[in-house]
Formats: C-alpha cells, structure tokens, sequence
C-alpha cells in the first residue's frame, strides 16, 4: 500500500509540470493584456509593473513561479488585487468552496445512496419511477436555472430562506442543495444499478434462506458491496465540487474559488490562473488517491499494488 | 454500508465543519450598516487606485489635506487646519492639525506626506493617477529620470514639495491649477504612516518597494473617520471608527461592512430581503424597472440622477475609413440620441453632444455641438466619396462584454446608421483586457466607451484627446489642439482658462470628431432614506461614508 502511495505521488509531479506548462504556455498565447484597464496609466507605470511581475521576460517567469513556490510557499501578489498574494486569495476563498462543496457531497451521498435503495428494492413501482423521472431531471436541468427556481421560491416569494452571501448556516442551505441535486441524482442512479445487481446476486438469497428480514439484508448484506461504486465515483466528484462552481457561486453571491478562478482568466491574472490551476490539480489528484485507498479498504477484491 | 460510506462520511463533515469555521465572518454588530458596492475592491494602496469602489472606501479610512464639503463637495480643511496660496496661484502652504493622528495614536506629520508623495512619483509604484503630479514643478522630470535610469535619477529635492517643518508642506506647481485642492482631497495625494511603512520595505530587483500585505488588517493604519478592522478577500471589508480621528464626534456609524455581489441581480435581491442596507449603484439590468415603479409611486428609495460622466463612442481617427473627418462629423449627426436614451437606455438622464456633462462644473459654459441632421449626415457622406455608403466597407464597432446596455446601444446605434446612411457595422464583443488592448493597438473603426470626470475641472475630460495621452483611444492627434490646452493651463485666471477650454471643447465637438458623444450616465442608490441617513447620491458619486448612519 505505501508503495502505491509513494509510486501514485511520484507520477502526479510529472502531472503536476504538464499542467503548469500547459497552462502558462496557453495564458501566454491568449490575447489580452493583464496590465490595461478603464484608466491607462503612463507608458513608464506600466513598463515597470510588467518587470516586476517578470512578465516581460516569459521564459524567466515560467522558471521564476515554481522557483517561488518551493521557496515562499507562495507565487507572489495577483495582479488585478496587487494587495494579495496568490497564495492569500486561495487561502481566503478555498475553504468557502470547500465548505459549500463538502456539505453538497454529504447530501449528495447520503440521499442519493438511500434514494437508489429505494429504486432498487421498489423495483417497477411507483417509488422507483419518481426517483428515475426526479434524477433524471436533476442530472438534465442546468444549475443556473434550479438555482433562480430556488432562489425564487425560497428567497423571493416566500422568504423562508436568504438569497445569498456567506457567513450564516441558513446562507449555505440553497447554494449546497443546488449543488448536490446534479450528484445526487448520479449517486441514486448508480446506487439504483449496482443494489440491483447485488439483490441478484447468490449470497442474498443465502441471507434470505437463511431466515434474515429484507431490512437487515438490503442494511448488512446488498448496501456495503452496492456502494463501491458510489464510493469510486466520490473522488472525482469531490474534486469538482470542492474546488467550487462558479455558476452556483456567482448565483447566489458565495465568495469561493470558482468565482476568483473565472474572474482571474478574464483579468488575465497570470499568476492567479496558474495558482488555482495548480491547487486544483493537486485536489484532484489527491481525491482520486484517496478514492482508491477508501476502495481497496472497503473491498478486499480490490487490490492495489505498485 | 456503514462501513464503506463512513469514511468519505467523516472526511466530509469534517472537512465542511473546519472551512466553515475557518470562512464565516463574525456576525454583525447592532448599528451596523452594510453597503453594497458595483465591483471588487481591487486595492486599498492609495497611491495605485483608479476604481470608483476602492476611492469610496479610500476617503473612508483616509484623510488628505483637504476633503470633500458633505453638501457642496468643495474641498474643506482635512488634515490641514488652513493653508494659503500665492498671488500668482503657485505656491500652496498647507498647515497640518497639531491633534492630527494616525490610528496607532501616533501624530500625522508633513514627513508622512513627503513619503507618500515620493513613492507615487515612483514609477516602480504603478500608480495610474501618477499625471496628477505633473502639474508640480519638477515632478514629470523627476518621474522621467527614473523610468530612464533607475539609479542615477534625479534626487527629489528638484521636485517642489518641501515640508520645512513637522506641521507644514509647501508646494509649488509649474502653472496654476484652479482644482489643486480638489486634488488634496483625492486618494493618490493621502499620507501613509512612514514609520509603520518601514517594517513592510522590501528589496525587489534593486527598488525599494513594499510587502502587499500592509494594507490588510490589522497592518493598516489609516488616518481618517475609520480605520479597518476586517478584510475578506472578495466577501466584505469591516471598518469601525477611528478612536484617534479628530473629527471623531461626526462619525455615527459604529460598523460599516462593505460586501460587493458579483451578480447585481444577487446583490439588489440581498437588499430586498434586508441583508444589505444601501445599494451603492443602480443595476443596470434592473434600472428601468425599478425606475418606472418609484414613479408610479411603488417604491420610494430609487435615487438616480445623471452623473459626472458620459458615454460617447471612440472614433479611430490613425487607422481605416474613419481617419476621415467628414465620414465622423456624417456619424455624430446620424444618431438620435433622444430615441437612444427613451428606447434603450430608458434611465432619467439627458441625451449629450458635448463631451463634458452640462451644467456640472460652476462657470465653465459647454459649446453646442452638432445636432440630430440626416440630410447634412448624408451629404458629407456623399462628400466624403461613400454616396449611400456605398463602397464602404462594414466598420468594426467593438464593445466591452460584461456590461448589459453597450450591446444593445451598439446595436441601436447600428440600425441607425444602416437607416440613415446607410454605413453597416460589424459588432465584436470582447472581454474587458482584450478590449482595452485592441483599443490601444487601434484594430476597431468604433469602440462604445465611457468617462468618469476625476476632479471638477473641463482638463479632466479635454486631456483624454492629447496628443499621446495613454487613454486617448481614438488616437486623435492635433497640434492645434495640444497648444489650445496648453495656453488654458497656463492662464493664471480662471474665466480666461474656462474660454480657451470652451473653445477646445467646441473644436473636438464641432470641427473634428475624434470621438461622438451619446448621453450622461445615469447612476445613484438604492437605500431607504426613513432608516438611513447622512449620505446625498451626488453627481460626482462621492458617496462620504464618513457621515452615513442609521436613523
């Protein structure tokens, strides 16, 4: 296992160098540049804030970043908020996307699992239709338009709830639901597939000949190995919803990364892009490991090796 | 399933408890007052602010030597008790308030002046108000010599800024400035504490420069009504009064929580449901409605009014078709700009054919500029060889993305010229970095622009059209022109000075076009006037949130 590990760390800092090549290279080529804006300031200004950002020289900046970041842990001061350093704006706004993102994968599992139990063991019935029309329509409506649904509802026609911001529990209810709906709805279809399989399967009809109530098997015996596949799917999805959605952020007014991260390439804030470009690769690669070691320990059949 | 779903179970809750934790900001105080303003703070660093929102919250924490009159908005005595200037309008001798203090307690001295003055006129300090400065005597040779020799410039002592002793600084300009004290009130001429600044110097490539992280809490110390308490990248800023401002009896506020809302939509349905107390803007997705419904008598805390800006249009004047001036006067007459602001824009502003707003500076009368004449459009057009439009090609009209109307203005503006001359365009919409590039580069025909006035005075708009000014965008040159302004600045009376800059104004809206002028900008706030008081929307949207409060 620590093998594996080491091996799987190893080959994510050759990931992590494509990535950054890639993306500085691509920022270079795209037009725009970082350094105009509404008010022009004079030749000279601008002249001397590009030296500082090292930016007149590209191949001295594409060597300087990583350079920086082994040194101060930091790329230096964004460009469009010169009072911040990279390393600062992530610090500030990835716990916001995480916190948002985190409690949508709780809901995300935990609905989704018990709504594809439902599904599977309703089989043909009413209970399972609602829940395949009900994700189906999850997983199909964009979530700008669930969101604005919500939002008009809970916020505007009734206000039982806040439109948005972030600092209280009730601001989070609306953003983290919109969030989850799209997972949830993969979590129950998955969930819906494999109980199925699993209630199939030989050692099932073992529990029920052995006298066991259809609570105690779908709870002890179908659930566990049904969800592994929920549990697979949980990596990657993690590091998507961790990193934070921009469309959700922006809708409902939640400082968090997604809404910087888009902001940043339209700014054309070199360093800034590369920063949270960086940060989510390494989120991504370490939620897929972690995915995989949950598998392993969940699922004897799963073998890692190096 | 207990097992294999407890695992990602408890990483997730406690990953969710830690970065909430970690991310919620305290709740607000009773008093508090939360205002909502249209953009992020981009810097608090007074010297490199050009943003609306950063000044407002700039004239908040600081005070210069000067500041703004609540009502009148004429400089009043700041941190200088009183100052007197010379005869010839040249000499300026401000002296500081003996009790003035810094947030740390300690007293403001003509040092810390001095200090920030020097670093503006850094280049190294990317300050985009920098040109403000020039009109010092020695300031633009000094700020040259630094750009061309880093480290053989001239010493600063050439610059005519002295601070002859710790309460008084003496400047001399090149040529008189009838808005020099408007200027002390303005953010890139407010003092730093130098000594506190000392602890952020750092070495960057051989300059002194300083570590970013001063003007976050609870490194900052500010000298005006508050000083900041809290700062949130992109989520609020808090700000409580200054214990030490002299002037400590006028504020009223006890908490004042800037937010801004990425979505305007968000941010007006954050008001309606009380979250935020006073919208510092009007969206502009939402303008007309919320304007028709204040006067049907709906609702009674929409207040617009035309601000000190105005949109025109940027004609190339170096590149392409439009290089010639009669196809530019033939484009100014074709458009309507009464049925522009009824049809699109449908705020209460005024349609404009005139660069500077109307009626806005005291004593300076706008020329008239041409009017609203297809026949004579068409005519000059036929002049300029292009009967019908014929023959000419498409002209590529290029607009900032991001903002609701200039796609909507672009395309009326369209139908117009292809009705009444029969000129098509080509609009292309680009991200705003892309934008201000292709406008620099002059790769457009049209490009749909705007201006904010910075100071009280025709110069701040008449400058753009200079030769070689970074934000001329229609890349108009005139020898002429250049010299007009020229003898204004020099002109030690103001009415003098007002007639040489109405005949500047009348020549680049009668005689040459570089750019067509379309209306004022509407703008102002939403708040509740019963429960909030001490602010006034004002045409400058100086918003002195030093006076706000709750009533």
């Amino acid at each position: 296992m620590l093998a594996f590990i080491f091996r799987r760390l190893a080959q994510s800092i050759v990931v992590l160098w494509i990535v950054y090549t890639c993306t500085f290279w691509l920022l270079m080529a795209t037009p725009g540049d970082p350094f105009v804006g509404q008010k022009q300031p004079p030749p000279a200004v601008i002249a001397a804030l590009k030296a500082r950002y090292g930016l007149n020289d590209p191949w001295k900046a594409y060597l300087q970043y990583p350079v920086e970041v082994i040194l101060h842990g930091d790329m230096g001061p964004t460009i469009s908020y010169s009072n911040w350093s990279v390393a600062a704006v992530i610090k500030n706004s990835l716990p916001v996307s995480m916190a948002l993102g985190a409690l949508a994968l709780l809901i995300a599992m935990w609905l989704g699992t018990a709504a594809g139990i439902l599904g599977a063991v309703f089989r043909r019935r009413w209970p399972d239709h609602l829940i395949t029309v009900g994700s189906l329509a999850a997983i199909s409506i964009p979530n700008f338009i669930l969101g604005s649904v919500l939002l008009i509802i809970f916020a505007v026609d009734t206000s039982l709830l806040p439109s948005g911001g972030w600092g209280t529990l009730q601001q989070l209810i609306l953003p983290a639901t919109t969030l989850a709906l799209a997972y949830l709805a993969i979590v129950a279809r998955l969930m819906r597939t494999s109980t199925m399989d699993v209630l199939h399967s030989d050692y099932i009809r073992t529990a029920k000949a052995k006298g066991n109530s259809s609570m105690r098997i779908i709870s002890a015996h179908a659930a566990p190995n049904a969800s592994l596949p929920v549990l697979a799917f949980l990596g990657p999805a993690a590091a998507g919803v961790l990193t934070g959605s921009f469309v959700v952020e922006k809708l409902f007014a939640v400082p968090g990364m997604g809404d910087v991260f888009v902001n940043a390439c339209l700014d054309k804030d070199i360093p800034l892009v590369l920063g949270i470009t960086m940060v989510y690769t390494v989120i991504l690669i370490l939620m897929n490991l972690l995915a995989d070691i949950a598998c392993a320990m969940a699922d004897p059949r799963v073998a890692i090796s190096g | 399933m207990r097992k294999t779903l407890l695992f990602p179970s408890i990483l997730f809750l406690a990953l969710f408890a830690a970065c909430y934790w970690i991310s919620a900001g305290s709740t607000p105080r009773r008093g508090a007052i939360v205002f909502c303003q249209d953009g992020q703070i981009h810097t608090l660093d007074p010297a490199k602010m050009t943003y609306l929102q950063d000044i407002r919250v700039a004239q908040a924490l600081w005070e210069g030597l000067a500041q703004y009159a609540p009502h009148t908005l004429k400089p009043i005595p700041g941190q200088a008790k009183s100052w007197s200037i010379s005869k010839n309008g040249l000499v300026y001798r401000f002296y500081l308030k003996p009790n003035a203090r810094w947030s740390n307690g300690q007293p403001v001295t003509s040092r810390d002046f001095l200090f920030e003055w020097k670093r503006v006129l850094h280049p190294h300090t990317g300050s985009g108000y920098v040109f403000l400065y020039f009109h010092i005597a020695g300031a633009q040779k000094y700020f040259n010599s630094i750009a061309a020799h880093p480290h053989h410039h001239l010493p600063f002592s050439t610059v005519g800024i002295k601070a002859p002793n710790r309460h008084t600084l003496v400047v001399t300009l090149t040529h008189p400035c009838p808005y020099f004290l408007d200027l002390m009130a303005f953010p890139p001429f407010f003092p730093l504490d130098y000594r506190v600044m000392q602890h952020f110097r750092e070495n960057e490539d051989g300059q002194t420069g300083y570590n970013p992280i001063w003007t976050r809490p609870p490194h900052l110390v500010t000298n005006g009504a508050y000083r900041l308490t809290d700062w949130r990248f992109h989520q609020f800023l808090e700000l409580t009064p200054n214990p030490y401002y002299d002037q400590r009896s006028q504020v009223h506020c006890p908490l004042l929580k800037i937010v801004n809302y990425q979505d305007s939509t968000a941010a007006f349905l954050a008001y309606q449901s009380g979250v935020i107390d006073v919208v510092g803007f009007v969206p502009n997705s939402l303008g007309p409605a919320l304007v028709r419904q204040e006067k049907a008598g709906l609702r009674h805390d929409v207040h617009v009014t035309p601000v000190f800006g105005t949109m025109f249009l940027d004609l190339n004047c170096q590149k392409g078709v439009l290089k010639n001036r009669l196809i530019r006067e033939a484009l100014d007459m074709a458009i309507d700009r009464r049925a522009l602001v009824r049809h699109v824009v449908r705020m209460p502003t005024i349609p404009v054919h005139v660069l500077i707003p109307p009626n806005t500076i005291p004593g300076y009368r706008s020329p008239k500029g041409v009017g609203f004449n297809v026949a004579e459009a068409r005519r000059l057009l036929a002049q300029a060889g292009y009967p019908g439009g014929r023959g000419m090609k498409p002209l590529r009209y290029l607009v900032v993305a991001g903002y609701p109307l200039m796609m909507p203005l672009a395309e009326a503006i369209g139908a117009m010229w292809q009705k009444n001359l029969g000129v098509r365009i080509h609009i292309i919409s680009e991200e705003g970095k892309i934008f201000h590039e292709e406008c620099l580069h002059g790769r457009f025909d049209v490009a749909g622009d705007g201006w904010y006035g910075d100071y009280p005075d025709p110069s701040t708009w008449l400058d753009l059209f200079l030769t070689g000014n970074p934000n001329n965008m229609s890349h108009y040159q005139s020898p002429m022109y250049d010299r007009l302004l020229q003898k204004a600045s020099q002109q030690p009376s103001a009415r003098a000075r007002f007639h040489l800059m109405h005949q500047a104004e009348a020549f680049l809206v009668d005689q040459a076009f570089p750019a067509i002028p379309l209306f004022q900008v509407p703008d102002g706030m939403v708040y509740n006037r019963a429960k909030i008081g001490g602010i006034k929307p004002n045409t400058r949207l100086l918003t002195l949130l030093k006076y706000i409060h709750r009533r």
